[in-house]
């Protein structure tokens, strides 16, 4: 049984945008609790997050300043702007609209709620005292749907295009976080001893990996040994390298997977050839850079190879 | 006798379930028993079980004002309308007799067009009519059939006789709601099912498929049969997804699909181009094909045509079909069957003046008060003036789009519509109602059993369609007595 492309690509758009709003309340949640931790003086400040996720130019046309209110107003509350919560549980949403039938029948209602909840939610969750509770709540939801997907539905293309946006939205967002960690977009020269583990465990608890990592790795949270951990621990679920990996055993049973394989292929061998141990935060930051625009590549490669190929 | 039922009134029109005495006629006599006997409480829980479970299904359709779009829930009355079995049946022979008419009539008027020729139909009004698609012309599709899907809409008169009011032979739409209305009522009026022998309905998505499979040009097991919708934002959307899924094939959009230049039609898959061999498609002709009709449609695909007429693939409703869909040519349908059938119309239809013929129009125009005015030319009830319940302004407007226009407009007697006991607020009234059977014809034929009821909710109101109030009612033909 085949599948039509626009479906196909409607169920992976599906899958990132599922994604996209639990790592963006994951990532927010994350700063929230690690400014709490911070002394004043080393001065993070909110529109880190704005920098993360590319949006400074939507941003700043519609802010004057990245503080803590337009920060998080923007990217939870915002329903228009590209990169917030509710945009991205709208356009989850959208899609599913459009494939319900190839979807279990729960997930229609399942995302329908979570869209309510965000629209009557978001507004009153941006000040500091119901924000943790909302991002905890739309986490949550998504994993909800993620659980019925994975536990219901066939392992055939509707599964396969799902999954392949789910998994590279994922390797896209973790490796954003990680560049908070890179220092270069904190802005901030040289090491502060004291605060980097600060960051580097919320950054391990933004992945829901902190437990893992002392598990696997010790007690001692390192920069090294976290870069390494998150990006190619092949048995991280949220690792890098184990995205990857489960992007090519998805890619394998497609026809015409040629172009989609190779792009995948140099990533992952730029993956392996990451040693934290000797680079600068800058070489970090560019590494980071780099690897995010293969992720691009593959995107588009997954494009023109099944949703929009040339007409022959 | 539960107080809902207490004053229920008699004799006024022709009511399906309840004579002229104020007894259950005998199909109906279980179900109105049934009803009867229910406290009072307990048709209000009927009813929200129904209300439930239409959310739960999630049953709309969409209304379109200046807000935008609105999804409405379906609205549903519980009370079946109750047909016995001996009495459909000559209906349902009426039906395909039409439909074979209708085809032989399409078929003629893109090839020899000898019904022209012979005097039967003038000329002028079927090759002036904005239906008549020259582009169609020298065009045989498979059996000779055009219109594979035909939904009529009937009513009964105040003898209970039904009558056809129109053919609907462009892309009739409701199949989905006469299927989820007898859904809905097996949940909710589950005993009823134990002792009545009522037509099933739900095998209507395999005959669609059966009929559409047969259209195909390639002789394979299980041919590529599509839904084309024009997407998510039209109307009937719900029906378009509910019916691909039914049958079991693909749901697509004009972007979908693609003509090559061996003028066949692929749809676009993740494993690359794939032939496609019929299409049921859902979205009017005027917006099918960019090269030949509208050039600015969005909604189509450009060579559907070229693909069409090299035979390459079929298309359910034909392009074309809907020059017998206009109500200057429903008039000659009796004529249509006496001259390609040679048989006698089983069904009749309802005496038509039209308006381009002098001697007609001077009637119609002297007696606007009595007669229901309908363009040739409009669906969905839209552009239409009941004369009895009409005001002189509105009167006058329709005199002057009349003259203005004579070939856009016909007339006919104001119907006594016959009623059904319908179930609004906590009484039970009746209600005026009409039904849309669907006639299916590729290789064989054949007819739903029952069809989709729909009914006028407001009090005394002739108008059924649900963009304008209308609901609908659950209809069952019955077997044997009960």
């Amino acid at each position: 049984m085949t599948m039509l492309s626009s479906v196909a690509e409607r169920l992976y758009w599906m899958g990132r945008y599922l994604e996209r709003a639990e790592d963006t309340a994951r990532l927010v949640a994350a700063y929230n609790h690690l400014i709490m931790d911070i002394p004043r003086a080393a001065e993070l400040s909110w529109d880190v997050l704005v920098r993360i996720l590319d949006a400074e130019p939507v941003f700043y046309q519609q802010y004057r300043v990245g503080n803590e209110q337009n920060v998080l107003r923007f990217l939870m509350a915002e329903h228009d702007s590209s990169a917030s919560i509710p945009f991205a549980v709208r356009c989850a949403r959208e899609n599913v609209r459009t494939t319900r039938d190839v979807l279990p029948e729960e997930t229609w209602e399942q995302i329908n709620e979570l869209h309510l909840y965000v629209i009557d939610a978001a507004e009153k969750s941006v000040g500091r005292r119901n924000r943790q509770a909302f991002l905890e709540e739309v986490i949550s939801r998504c994993q909800r749907v993620n659980g019925m997907l994975s536990s219901s539905l066939p392992r055939d293309h509707a599964h396969r295009f799902l999954r392949l946006g789910h998994l590279l939205e994922r390797s896209d967002m973790t490796t954003r976080l990680m560049d908070v960690g890179a220092g270069e977009i904190l802005g901030r020269p040289g090491t502060h001893e004291a605060i980097d583990p600060l960051i580097w465990t919320s950054l391990l608890q933004a992945l829901s990996s902190f437990g893992a990592y002392r598990r696997m790795i010790g007690p001692l949270v390192e920069a090294k040994q976290v870069l390494e951990f998150v990006f190619q621990e092949p048995l991280l679920p949220r690792s890098v390298a184990f995205c990857l990996a489960e992007i090519r055993t998805e890619l394998k049973p497609l026809s015409n997977h040629e172009k989609a394989l190779r792009t995948l292929g140099r990533g992952r061998r730029k993956l392996a050839r990451l040693d934290p141990e000797s680079m600068s935060r800058e070489e970090l930051h560019g590494y980071i850079d780099e690897f995010q625009a293969l992720l691009a590549e593959l995107h588009d490669a997954i494009t023109v190879s099944w949703f929009h190929p040339e007409t022959p | 006798m539960n107080e809902s039922w207490k004053s229920y009134p008699s004799g006024t029109f022709f009511d399906e379930l309840i004579t002229a005495k104020g007894q259950p006629r005998e199909a109906a006599r279980g179900v109105v028993r049934l009803l009867q006997k229910l406290p009072g409480d307990e048709m209000a829980e009927r009813r929200a079980a129904a209300e439930l479970a239409i959310r739960e299904m999630g049953i709309s359709f969409t209304v379109y004002n200046e807000a935008g779009n609105i999804d409405r829930a379906w609205p549903f009355d519980i009370i079946p309308r109750v047909i016995s079995a001996r009495q459909w049946q000559g209906v349902s022979d009426g039906l395909r007799q039409r439909s074979r008419a209708l085809n032989h009539f399409i078929q003629d008027i893109y090839n020899e067009q000898k019904i022209l020729a012979d005097g039967v139909v003038p000329a002028d009004i079927v090759l002036d009519s904005a239906n008549f698609k020259p582009q169609c012309m020298g065009m045989s599709p498979r059996f000779g059939v055009w219109a594979h899907i035909c939904g009529s809409d009937l009513v009964r008169d105040g003898d209970g006789r039904f009558f056809v009011l129109e053919d609907n032979l462009r892309v009739p739409s409701g199949v989905s709601y006469m299927l989820e209305n007898r859904e809905i009522t097996k949940r909710v009026l589950p005993e009823l099912f134990e002792n009545y022998s009522i037509l099933p309905v739900d095998d209507y998505p395999s005959h669609l498929y059966q009929t559409l499979a047969s259209l195909s040009p390639r002789e394979r097991r299980r041919p590529c049969v599509v839904v084309l919708t024009p997407g998510i934002f039209n109307s009937a959307y719900f029906e378009h997804a509910y019916l691909a899924q039914g049958m079991g094939v693909e749901l697509v959009e004009g972007r979908d699909l693609m003509v090559a230049d061996d003028d066949t039609v692929y749809m676009r898959t993740v494993d690359g181009p794939v032939q496609v061999d019929v299409i049921y498609r859902r979205i009017d002709e005027e917006f099918m094909d960019p090269e030949v009709f509208r050039a600015d449609s969005m909604l189509g695909v450009p060579g559907l045509m070229r693909a069409w007429k090299a035979g390459n693939v079929a298309i359910a409703n034909a392009p074309g079909s809907g020059v017998a869909d206009d109500k200057v040519v429903y008039a000659f349908v009796p004529e249509m069957i006496r001259y390609y059938l040679k048989e006698k119309p089983l069904l009749a239809s309802v005496p038509t003046w039209l308006c381009m013929r002098e001697k007609d129009r001077e009637y119609v125009l002297q007696n606007l008060d009595k007669l229901v005015v309908k363009p040739a030319n409009e669906s969905g009830g839209y552009g239409i003036m009941v004369g009895p319940h009409s005001t002189a302004a509105v009167r006058r407007k329709f005199a002057r789009l009349i003259e203005k226009n004579p070939r856009n407009y016909v007339a006919q007697p104001t119907l006594a519509l016959s009623t059904a006991p319908t179930y609004i607020d906590d009484v039970v009234e009746p209600r005026h109602l009409d039904l849309r059977p669907f006639i299916l014809q590729g290789k064989d034929s054949w007819v739903t059993p029952g069809g989709l009821t729909r009914v006028a909710l407001t009090k005394g109101s002739l108008v059924v369609n649900s963009s304008q109030g209308g609901g609908s009612k659950d209809t069952w033909i019955v077997e044997g007595k009960v």
